[in-house]
């Protein structure tokens, strides 16, 4: 047999990039979060939310993935931090080379938090590591319950998983038990909060989650600078 | 749904593997997908396949070795069709 080994990465070029990436964060000292969801998940409306109750001052900037359309970043510009769109023109994710093009110069203006919302998708977002510090997965209760069992992928990866649109748990037929111990048969550790965008309930936690893992990054920038 | 863009990259990567055996055709490419790497290999086959049909790599084969609980998405190796002697590049 006429065999070579290889053994690289398939997708060397954008691990490159995102190699990259993570080392000038973590320079610069800048969380970054990507947030993965199914379309309709609730992750505009999070980020939203987010923006508005984040603490007066915060250096912190979005990029926002979707295949067509400006609607998302219109709607984040409301809170007066950068925002920048990212349409893929088709991709069904984002690309560490696609976050290096719209960084538009924000770290070397000492960014904080850069928060990246993906592309509606629980699948292909999963394979391209954007150089981020955690990548955070929404699920809303409109969905099943099975979701990380059919999509393991993400909730493996994902550090937190938001449960999100809880204010419909009286409607709709979702079992939050089941939905919590099936996160945590694919990834034992997995942290999970449930929140609400259109009642607030959870969002206090989530930005106190969010502030220590802003401080964390901080007070050990060399430290997640060798994460994947 | 990202499958086409992961054949993609298969291609190039066995692409410039090659130029390190010059007169060389690959007959097979070993890529190791782990469960949670998020591709569905039968996705890939088919994408694999469409872009290889009418190209100077056909007829290039792929192997999948899935890998249970695993997260990787590695090009593994290449079959080359004669003894490689590899040179430096």
């Amino acid at each position: 047999m006429n065999r070579v080994a290889i053994e690289k990465k398939v997708l060397s070029e954008n691990d490159r990039i995102a190699a990259q990436l993570r080392e000038a964060l973590a320079n610069t000292g800048t969380l970054a979060l990507n947030f993965i969801g199914s379309p309709g998940a609730g992750k505009t409306a999070l980020l939203e939310k987010t923006l508005q109750m984040l603490p007066h001052g915060t250096r912190a900037a979005v990029l926002t993935g979707d295949i067509q359309t400006e609607n998302d970043a219109i709607r984040l510009r409301r809170y007066g931090y950068p925002v920048r769109q990212i349409t893929t023109a088709g991709a069904c994710h984002l690309d560490a080379r696609m976050v290096e093009n719209h960084l538009d110069g924000w770290l070397d203006k000492g960014l904080e938090l850069l928060l990246i919302e993906n592309v509606g998708n629980l699948v292909c977002p999963t394979s391209y590591d954007l150089g981020e510090d955690a990548k955070v997965v929404v699920l809303s209760v409109a969905e099943g319950e099975d979701k990380p069992l059919k999509y393991p992928g993400i909730f493996r990866k994902a550090e937190l998983m938001i449960l999100n649109k809880v204010d419909l748990l009286p409607h709709v037929p979702f079992q939050v038990a089941a939905a919590l111990e099936n996160a945590r048969r694919i990834h034992p550790e997995i942290e999970i909060l449930e929140t609400s965008c259109t009642t607030g309930a959870g969002l206090d936690r989530w930005m106190n989650w969010l502030a220590d893992r802003a401080k964390r990054k901080i007070t050990e920038p060399r430290a997640s600078a060798s994460g994947v | 749904m990202h499958e086409m863009g992961i054949a993609s990259s298969i291609l190039t990567a066995v692409h410039k593997e090659l130029l390190r055996y010059p007169g060389h055709r690959a007959e097979k490419v070993g890529v190791r997908i782990g469960e949670f790497a998020g591709v569905d290999t039968e996705s890939l086959r088919f994408c694999f396949d469409a872009l290889v049909k009418g190209t100077e790599f056909e007829p290039l084969e792929l192997e999948i070795e899935w890998r249970r609980a695993g997260e990787e998405l590695d090009l593994a190796y290449l079959e080359l069709e004669d003894a490689p002697q590899e040179v430096a590049v």
